[in-house]
């Protein structure tokens, strides 16, 4: 009886956890909630210290300090809300930077498979990041996420790195091919 | 808006321009000397940038600026000190956004409890942001300046200067 009953928990939590990382991944696209005006238009670079502050515990410590309920209520709302617009603006870079990639690649005709798979593995990972993030940010808020934010934080800047020295290959190659 | 004249008189400020080439960081610098410093707390030098630039074209205009470099260079130094002055306050800590906020209000002619309902309800912060700025960082601003009001709001007024004294 007892392990029907941890069978029947154990279900219920992870179709839960899947509900909520399902949402999450929805939230992360931009035909899932709908992004705000905007948020898809990354044309200023988001600055590094956006992320600690969002995530930082240091706010938090100083609302909670003041002891007063509706202010609580209001931070951890007010977080939520920006915590999911870096996120979705987050995904809407990488999902740019992977398409643009898409098109050089279909130009290049010196492909390296090993530099390609490194950047479709990232641009995965990032998209899980993101998923999770989404999720678990909407479920327990953005205090308890600044590790796995500066992970997203990181793995995007990589493959934004990875994209700029990848167009810089192709443009020397297609320089040299056309001077041949 | 604060000098943005467009008439005639306006434009004939502008004919004692240097005719050596001027730099925007020499713009710049003659507006953090000359107006911003004597401006005290970022937000108030926020809220004074922004009302330099004109709601329909998006062009900052501060006519003793233009008188001395050129309107175009003005333009420039205006928007650089808008831009950096606002990424710095999206930035700050929440304490330290609320003794901003605290100051604004308490050296502001009208009554602290007025502004405070004005800016909840009508929301003129938003007006501050530069152009194209990022949207997380934009959110995080007006987020910040909301939590902000709302903690003043709730803190007892601090007592004047002469009350205390008595």
């Amino acid at each position: 009886m007892m392990e029907f009953a941890s069978v029947i928990t154990g279900a219920v939590l992870l179709l839960l956890l899947t509900a909520a990382a399902l949402r999450g991944w929805l939230a992360s696209r931009p035909w899932g909630a709908g992004p705000a005006a905007g948020e898809e238009d990354t044309s200023e670079p988001c600055p590094e210290e956006l992320v600690s502050r969002v995530f930082s515990r240091a706010d938090w410590e100083f609302v909670r300090g003041l002891k007063a309920g509706g202010i609580e209520r209001l931070f951890e709302q007010e977080r939520k809300k920006v915590a999911l617009v870096w996120v979705r603006q987050t995904s809407a870079l990488i999902r740019k930077v992977i398409s643009e990639h898409a098109r050089a690649v279909r130009q290049n005709e010196n492909l390296e498979f090993s530099t390609e798979i490194n950047i479709f593995a990232q641009f995965l990972m990032l998209m899980a990041v993101c998923g999770i993030l989404s999720a678990a940010i909407q479920l327990a808020g953005p205090l308890w996420l600044g590790g796995l934010a500066s992970v997203a934080q990181r793995l995007s800047q990589r493959v934004s790195k990875l994209q700029e020295t990848f167009q810089t290959v192709g443009l020397t190659n297609a320089g040299e091919a056309k001077s041949a | 808006m604060v000098n943005n004249s467009e008439g005639s008189a306006g434009q004939a400020a502008y004919t004692n321009v240097p005719d050596r080439a001027v730099t925007v960081e020499e713009a710049y610098d003659d507006l953090l000397r000359r107006s911003l410093s004597q401006i005290s707390g970022d937000l108030a030098r926020l809220i004074y940038l922004a009302s330099t630039r004109d709601y329909n074209t998006g062009k900052y205009r501060h006519d003793g600026l233009a008188a001395r470099f050129r309107l175009d260079i003005a333009c420039k130094a205006l928007e650089l000190a808008h831009r950096q002055i606002f990424y710095r306050i999206a930035t700050y800590p929440l304490e330290r956004l609320v003794g901003e906020v605290e100051l604004y209000v308490s050296a502001s002619q009208q009554g602290r409890e007025e502004i405070l309902q004005v800016w909840q309800k009508l929301e003129p912060y938003r007006v501050a942001l530069p152009v194209n700025v990022n949207v997380a960082l934009a959110q995080l601003f007006v987020s910040n300046i909301k939590l902000a009001l709302a903690i003043v709001q709730r803190r007892p007024k601090p007592r004047a200067m002469g009350a205390s004294a008595s």
